[in-house]
């Protein structure tokens, strides 16, 4: 009976059979069932929530918009076709993804503090639409739904048991999200956005299906909930104190995790009706509901559920060591085949065609031109170095081509094809793979998980595709095993040291299937038995057919890695051609290396 | 003419709006906090002014020092009991702790005002200033100019005074701030002390305007989020041109079509922003650097 031992399995089990059994063995007063009919409906509404919030991160403080739309379309659709509002449910579910998806289009342009002001700022066009248009929705004055058809002896446990089933699909349709591809892109968005664009996550593909997905439950409850109700009116601050209650019920539970959200919603509204019935008045449950979401922001930000759960974990893996980690055996060769794991397959790209090549890039910040009309290209098959004076203009002409940023004029061309105007995703999936300067690793993930969550290409089987399917945790090993990271598989990123995680974006970036490698100061504040090992890493990705672009301050580094190097100087090209010719160019020693570098050339 | 008298309404209005979301502009520049319990400082005032007028009959705009004081203390409270403790857990959750703040306080003045309007009427709340054939009622004019006057006041506070440099350095770069002795904590003090006190000037405003009561500060919080995501999260400028485009075209609206000016303002943003995602005068922020 191992199934018994998993708590986390076993207790929403009992806790379903407690909620199906209710009306049959509970107590029987309407007012308790009316309590947990709003209990369920918290439940579905804060998981719903927890897609787009608890998931990517993207904090909605106007999400109970997505009930009235719900409870409007059932209500008045229901009235034109002379149909019940809970039958409307599907339909009602749709309009609320509908009307998502369109807002989503238009509120995820914006970035995360935007995005939360932009929620509340929709709510309440809404709820002054719904006001104003008096002969679609009754105004203020409301919209009488009919009676519901059963008998009137106990009107309320068949809308208990709709509300039920619907709280056990929305916890099904989270469960899907999380264990797909879908999930965890939208877990490396809440992580680092920027990070997640460079290794193919289609960031906004992945926000908007993530904001829809979360608005539908609320639609199909909406329907439910209008004709329960009775009738609906557009209150601002019944719709806002929802919102707010939605975000304080995954809050408290614990968002981003399955049942977290389900548990607060319970937790929350027996809360809020308690201060109802404690202080008598209105009034002062605002002011308890108020205190309890300042406590729980201030002293459990986490949730109940995490807090448990660690403490849970902590409890059982007192006595597991922490294995040692052998820094030498990093990056030793193992003499895996990588050419076969990271070649791109079925391309048959013109050989002869340069992999990158950047042709009259310009770049002005207001009055300032960072990079002057620069003409560069990175043969295939190449490691070419591109080095210069701090503010040469290196790292602008590398976001040019990694697409940070977009160039005032000139074109960047992949492999022969235009990407200038392209995302940063659609470069990933053109084999454009960056490391940064700064590791940006997602840092509450484990090396394995981080070199699964690169996408090659964007599609819809994808998204739906379990996290771990298809051949990219045996294609990580490898990768993992080639670079000497196999033991690290497990640790948490943000348990390795610097040097270790540059090693490990490096090996992220090549589950991509780079056809180039752009490196940003690989060897940039780790020690040099670590740069020896990364450079021995580099020389056998570039034999195993990869190209490498390094930008990179550490010249001894760049002149003995190199075929070819490009010197960057006051936004232009000083000078371009192999190593030797570099170190002995004079206008290079003036610029950039110093007449020292000749005396300790000479010296050597 | 009636054009005209239209926009003299919408840049009074304007000018209040403008006040009011510098408060939370320069509280999100400098702390990266979004204030949503700028409403309820706001109805605080307001009611407030209207307890003291009502108790003694005492004018009310003789409380604009007095309410900007004590908001700005209470906003300093603020940040230094609860703030300054959830900030490092980032913007999402401070926004939710300032939701939990207005709520609470919404909570308290329900309990202490009760649910109904309160207005307050001095002997001019009906009367207006005639210039040509422009009909301007006194409080919105009063208001409108007094907002615009403390909004110069803080502006030139913070251009020229030792403290507003500083503070407009920690706005721009904290760490940097910190190296050269600039402690961010006072910095973030001020700004908060700063924002909430635009709202209890804006309060006193406010009371002789309109009638207010406690639920009106979700209109408020409305109205101001919308205007500093318009500007340009954290551009006080940006905050001033969305607030005087919003007020005008709202005192258009309300003339024209009254029964959907408060759609039509929210209508503006949405439209507006599908053309500029970071706001009339913000700016794309550098991404790499900032990793």
């Amino acid at each position: 009976m191992s199934f018994l031992k998993q708590p986390s399995k076993v207790i929403p089990l009992v806790f379903i059979l407690l909620l199906v059994l209710y009306p049959i063995i509970g107590s029987d007063t309407r007012y308790e069932q009316s309590v947990l009919i709003v209990c369920l409906l918290y439940a579905i509404m804060a998981s719903g929530w927890n897609i787009i919030s608890g998931l990517a991160g993207y904090v909605s403080l106007g999400h109970s918009v997505y009930l009235y739309i719900g409870m409007y379309t059932g209500a008045i659709l229901g009235k034109a076709w002379g149909i019940d509002p809970m039958y409307l449910m599907p339909v009602a579910g749709v309009m609320a993804g509908a009307v998502a998806l369109v807002i989503g289009l238009i509120v995820l342009r914006t970035k995360s503090h935007s995005f939360v002001i932009m929620t509340i700022a929709v709510l309440l066009l809404v709820m002054l639409v719904a006001a104003n248009w008096k002969s679609l929705t009754g105004g203020t004055d409301g919209f009488i739904v009919k009676q519901p058809p059963w008998n009137k002896d106990d009107p309320t446990t068949p809308y208990y048991y709709i509300l039920l089933v619907l709280l056990l699909l929305t916890v099904a349709l989270v469960a899907f999200v999380m264990r797909s591809r879908l999930g965890a892109g939208l877990v490396a968005i809440r992580n680092d956005e920027g990070k997640a664009a460079s290794i193919g996550i289609n960031t906004t593909l992945y926000k908007v299906t993530a904001y829809t997905l979360s608005a539908i439950p609320f639609g199909f409850a909406g329907a439910v909930y209008a004709q329960y109700l009775g009738f609906v009116t557009p209150s601002l601050t019944v719709a806002i104190l929802m919102s707010v209650f939605i975000v304080l019920s995954a809050l408290v539970g614990g968002r981003g995790t399955l049942w977290g959200p389900v548990l607060g919603g319970f937790l929350v509204t027996i809360a809020n009706e308690g201060s109802t019935l404690l202080a008598g008045e209105f009034s002062a449950r605002l002011l308890i509901m108020g205190v309890i979401l300042i406590l729980v922001v201030m002293f459990m930000p986490a949730g109940l559920l995490p807090t448990i759960q660690g403490a849970w974990k902590k409890r059982r893996t007192k006595a597991a060591a922490v294995a040692f980690i052998d820094q030498a055996s990093i990056a030793q060769s193992h003499d895996a085949s990588i050419a076969g794991i990271i070649a791109r397959p079925g391309e048959t790209t013109d050989a002869t065609l340069p992999v990158l090549e950047v042709k009259g890039i310009v770049k002005r910040f207001g009055g300032v031109t960072a990079v002057n009309n620069v003409d560069m290209t990175v043969e295939r098959g190449s490691i070419t170095g591109l080095i210069g004076p701090n503010g040469s203009g290196k790292t602008t002409l590398f976001n040019c081509m990694t697409g940070t940023f977009r160039p005032d004029a000139g074109a960047v061309l992949l492999d022969g094809t235009d990407i200038t105007r392209a995302r940063v995703w659609t470069r990933a999936h053109d084999g454009l793979g960056r490391t940064f300067q700064i590791t940006r690793l997602f840092k509450s993930m484990t090396v394995l998980d981080n070199l699964v969550a690169p996408l090659e290409k964007t599609s819809v089987s994808q998204m739906v595709a379990g996290r771990y399917a298809g051949d990219e945790v045996e294609r990580a090993r490898e990768v993992l095993d080639f670079m000497g990271l196999a033991q690290f598989e497990k640790q948490e990123a943000a348990a390795l040291s610097f040097g270790q995680q540059k090693l490990v974006e490096l090996a992220q970036v090549l589950m991509l299937r780079p056809s180039i490698i752009l490196l940003d100061e690989p060897a940039s504040g780790i020690n040099p038995t670590l740069i020896e090992k990364l450079a021995s890493v580099i020389r056998r990705l570039n034999e195993a057919g990869t190209t490498v672009l390094i930008v990179e301050h550490n010249i001894p580094l760049v002149l003995s890695l190199c075929d070819r190097v490009h010197v960057l100087s006051g936004g232009e090209i000083l000078v371009s051609g192999t190593p030797d010719e570099i170190r002995n160019d004079p206008q290079v020693i003036e610029a950039y290396l110093g007449p020292d570098h000749l005396l300790e050339a000479n010296d050597a | 003419m009636e054009i005209l008298q239209v926009l003299a309404f919408g840049i009074l209005m304007g000018g209040v709006y403008a006040l009011l979301a510098s408060g939370v502009t320069l509280i999100f520049g400098v702390l990266d906090v979004v204030n949503v319990a700028q409403g309820s400082f706001l109805v605080f005032s307001a009611l407030f002014t209207w307890q003291v007028w009502d108790l003694f009959g005492l004018e009310p705009l003789l409380l604009v020092p007095v309410m900007g004081l004590v908001m700005g203390l209470l906003g300093w409270l603020i940040y230094r009991g609860l703030v300054i403790r959830v900030a490092p857990q980032g913007p999402g959750m401070t926004v939710l702790l300032m939701f939990g703040v207005a709520i609470a306080m919404e909570g308290v003045l329900n309990i202490v005002f009760g649910n109904k309007f309160k207005s307050v009427t001095p002997p001019y709340f009906t009367q207006s200033l005639q210039v040509g054939e422009l009909v301007l009622p006194y409080p919105q004019l009063i208001s409108g100019l007094l907002a615009i006057v403390v909004l110069g006041g803080i502006y030139a506070y913070l251009k020229f005074s030792w403290a507003g440099r500083a503070l407009r350095a920690s706005a721009q770069n904290k760490d940097g701030a910190a190296l050269i002795g600039i402690s961010a904590t006072k910095s973030s003090s001020l700004a908060f002390g700063i924002g909430a006190m635009t709202a209890g000037v804006g309060g006193v405003l406010l009371a002789i305007m309109y009638p207010v009561y406690p639920a009106t500060q979700y209109d408020w919080i409305a109205r101001l989020l919308g205007i500093i995501v318009l500007g340009g999260m954290g551009s006080v400028p940006g905050a001033i041109v969305a607030s005087m485009v919003l007020g005008i075209s709202e005192a258009f609206a309300s003339a024209y079509v009254p029964q959907w000016s408060s759609v039509f303002f929210y209508g503006v943003i949405l439209v507006m922003l599908l053309f500029r995602p970071h706001g009339l005068l913000g700016e794309k922020t550098r991404e790499d650097v900032a990793a």
